[in-house]
C-alpha cells in the first residue's frame, strides 16, 4: 500500500496535467492580480475554485478512466492487492494536489499580491473540504460513466466551462442575468465559490450552501459508486 | 496431484451460452494448453479460474481452494498475464516490478527476473517507450514476480517476431523446469505443439478433446508413391501399417507411428523401385479442424 502510494505520487509528478492544474490558476491569479486593490476578497476565492475545478474535473476522472481503459484495475484484481486501494490512493493524491494548488495560490496572493487572507480559518477549511468533496464526486461520476480516458477528458472539459460560467468564474456574477446567477449559486462550483467569497468577506458561510454542497457530494458519489465498473 | 480442477462450468449471458459444461484438470508441473478459436469460452474459463469472473454453476478448485471464496489465498499463489492490459505510460520497468513484488507475501527478487527476461538494460525505461516484445516480457516477469505456484499466460507471444517467440518459448520451458505449473491460452498451433504437455481443445463453450499434442494429432498418416519396378508384397504385415491400397501403379499406405521407416526399409530390401514418394503427416491443425469442424484463424 505504501509502495503503491509512492509509485502513484511519482507518476503524478511525471504527468504534465498535474503541473497545469497548479500553474493555470496561478497564471490567472498573477495576470489579474496586478490590477487588484490590496485587501481584495474576490480574486483569490475565484482562483481557488478554478484550481479545485481543474483537479476534480480534468485530472481525477481522466486518470481513473485511463486506469480502467488500460486494464490496470483488472490486472490489479488478480493480485493480493484490491483495485479499490489504487482508487483510494488516487483520491488521496488528487486531494493533496488540490491542497497544494490552493496553498500555492494563497502563498503567492498573500505575499506578493497583498490580497486579503481570511481570519476565519476553520470556516475556510470546512468550505474547502465540503466544496472539494462535491467537486470530486462529480469527477468520480465522470470516471464511472466515461468509456475511456479520452472520453473522460472530453466530458471534463464540456462540464468545466458551463460550471465555471455559472459559478461566476468566467464573468462576474453581477454582470450575469439575475436568474442565471441565482441558479449558478446552487451549482456545486457556484456554491463553493460563493461560500469562499463569504469567508473572505469575513462572514460565516451560508449553512444552506454548505448543505447543498454536502448533498451534492453524497448523492453524486453514491451514483458514481453505483455506476463504477472495474473493467 | 491436480493443481487446478474444473468441473462442469456453465455460464450464460442473456441468450448466449458461453460455457456449456467445461471440465478439465491441470496436473502439477505441466504446461497445460487451452486452445480454440475466439469466442469459444477460453478466456471466460481462465478468468473464472483466476477468480475474475463468477460462473453460473460448476466447481473450481485452485490448489484445493475456491477462487472466489478463498480469493485472497488464491491470488497469493497465482501469477497472471492478461491479454490487452497495459501499464501507466510513465511507469519505469523497475518500478513496475518493485511495485508488483510488494503485493505478495513472498515475492521473488525482481532483479533476477529483470536479468532472466532480458530487461536489465531497460531497467529505467518507461513502459510507454518499450517495444512490443519488451512489454510482453515485462508482463510475463510481472506474472512471475509473486513467486506463483501456477502462472496463467494469455496469448503469450502475440505481437512478437519469430526470433523473440522462440526465445520466449525457451524461457517458458525454464519456468516449468523451476516447478511452476503453467496454463497457456493460445491460438498458435506451433506454440501449443512446442510447449504444452497437454491441451484442452475448446469449441462452442465445450472441451471437445484433452490430450497431448502428439495424442491429438494421433491418427493415421499416409504415404504415397508410384511403383516403378519390382513386386510389392508383405507391406500389410509391417509394424504400424494399417492399410494398403493400390490403383494402377499408384500406392497409398496408411499407418501410425513410425511406419514410414519400416515401409521404406521393406521396399529397399525387396528391391522395389518407387518414385514420387510423399508422406502426408497430420498436423495439430488437421486434428483441430477434425475436432471442431472449422479451420483455424
Amino acid at each position: 500500500m505504501m509502495k503503491l502510494a509512492i509509485v502513484e505520487t511519482k507518476l503524478l509528478t511525471r504527468e504534465p496535467g498535474a503541473l497545469f492544474s497548479l500553474l493555470i490558476p496561478l497564471f490567472i491569479l498573477v495576470v489579474f492580480g496586478s490590477s487588484i486593490e490590496p485587501g481584495d476578497t474576490v480574486l483569490l476565492p475565484m482562483a481557488l475554485a478554478i484550481a479545485v475545478g481543474l483537479v476534480s474535473l480534468y485530472l481525477l476522472p481522466t486518470t481513473l478512466a485511463t486506469y480502467r481503459e488500460r486494464g490496470i484495475l483488472r490486472r490489479l484484481s488478480t493480485t493480493p492487492v484490491r483495485p479499490g486501494n489504487l482508487l483510494a490512493v488516487q483520491l488521496l493524491l488528487q486531494l493533496v494536489l488540490a491542497v497544494t494548488a490552493c496553498g500555492l495560490l494563497m502563498a503567492v496572493a498573500g505575499t506578493v499580491l497583498g490580497a486579503h487572507l481570511p481570519s476565519r480559518v476553520l470556516s475556510g477549511v470546512l468550505v474547502f473540504l465540503v466544496g472539494t468533496a462535491s467537486m470530486f464526486a462529480i469527477g468520480l461520476l465522470i470516471a464511472a460513466l466515461a468509456p475511456n480516458g479520452r472520453a473522460a477528458n472530453g466530458i471534463g472539459v464540456l462540464l468545466y466551462f458551463p460550471m465555471a460560467y455559472l459559478a461566476g468564474l468566467i464573468q462576474p456574477m453581477q454582470q450575469m442575468p439575475d436568474i442565471v446567477a441565482a441558479i449558478g449559486e446552487y451549482t456545486p462550483l457556484g456554491a463553493f465559490g460563493q461560500s469562499l467569497r463569504d469567508v473572505w468577506a469575513g462572514s460565516a458561510p451560508s449553512p444552506l450552501l454548505m448543505g447543498v454542497m454536502a448533498a451534492y457530494a453524497l448523492v453524486i458519489s453514491i451514483a458514481a459508486a453505483k455506476f463504477f465498473r472495474w473493467e | 496431484m491436480a493443481v487446478i480442477e474444473v468441473t462442469d462450468l456453465r455460464k450464460r449471458y442473456a441468450d448466449l451460452t458461453v460455457l456449456d459444461g467445461v471440465s478439465f484438470s491441470v496436473e502439477e508441473g505441466e504446461i497445460f494448453g487451452i486452445l480454440g478459436p475466439n469466442g469459444t469460452g477460453k478466456t471466460t474459463t481462465v478468468e473464472s479460474v483466476e477468480g475474475l469472473r463468477r460462473p453460473d454453476s460448476g466447481l473450481i478448485r485452485v490448489l484445493g481452494l475456491d477462487p472466489v471464496q478463498d480469493g485472497p489465498k488464491v491470488r497469493e499463489l497465482i501469477g497472471v498475464q492478461l491479454q490487452q492490459t497495459q501499464l501507466p505510460e510513465n511507469l519505469k520497468v523497475w518500478e513496475a516490478l518493485d511495485l508488483y513484488a510488494s503485493f505478495y507475501a513472498k515475492p521473488r527478487d525482481w532483479r533476477e527476473l529483470l536479468e532472466e527476461w532480458g530487461l536489465a538494460d531497460k531497467r529505467n525505461a518507461r513502459f510507454g517507450k518499450l517495444s512490443g516484445g519488451q512489454k510482453q516480457r515485462l508482463f510475463i516477469a510481472l506474472a512471475l514476480v509473486g513467486n506463483p505456484r501456477v502462472a496463467f499466460l494469455d496469448e503469450l507471444t502475440t505481437g512478437l517476431d519469430p526470433q523473440a517467440r522462440r526465445a520466449t518459448w525457451e524461457l517458458i520451458k525454464q519456468v516449468r523446469a523451476s516447478g511452476v505449473t503453467v496454463v497457456l491460452v493460445s491460438h498458435f498451433m506451433d506454440e501449443v505443439e512446442e510447449l504444452c504437455d497437454r491441451v484442452a481443445v475448446f469449441n462452442h463453450g465445450k472441451v471437445v478433446a484433452i490430450d497431448s499434442p502428439a495424442g491429438l494429432v494421433g491418427g493415421e498418416h499416409q504415404m504415397r508413391f508410384t511403383l516403378m519396378a519390382g513386386d510389392m508384397v508383405g507391406l500389410e504385415g509391417l509394424p504400424g501399417v494399417t492399410g494398403v491400397s493400390r490403383e494402377g501403379d499408384r500406392v497409398v499406405v496408411s499407418g501410425r507411428g513410425d511406419f514410414a521407416t519400416a515401409v521404406t526399409a521393406h521396399l529397399a530390401r525387396h528391391q522395389v523401385l518407387v518414385s514420387d514418394l510423399r508422406l502426408d503427416r497430420r498436423t495439430l491443425e488437421d486434428a483441430f479442424t477434425a475436432l471442431t469442424g472449422r479451420s483455424f484463424g
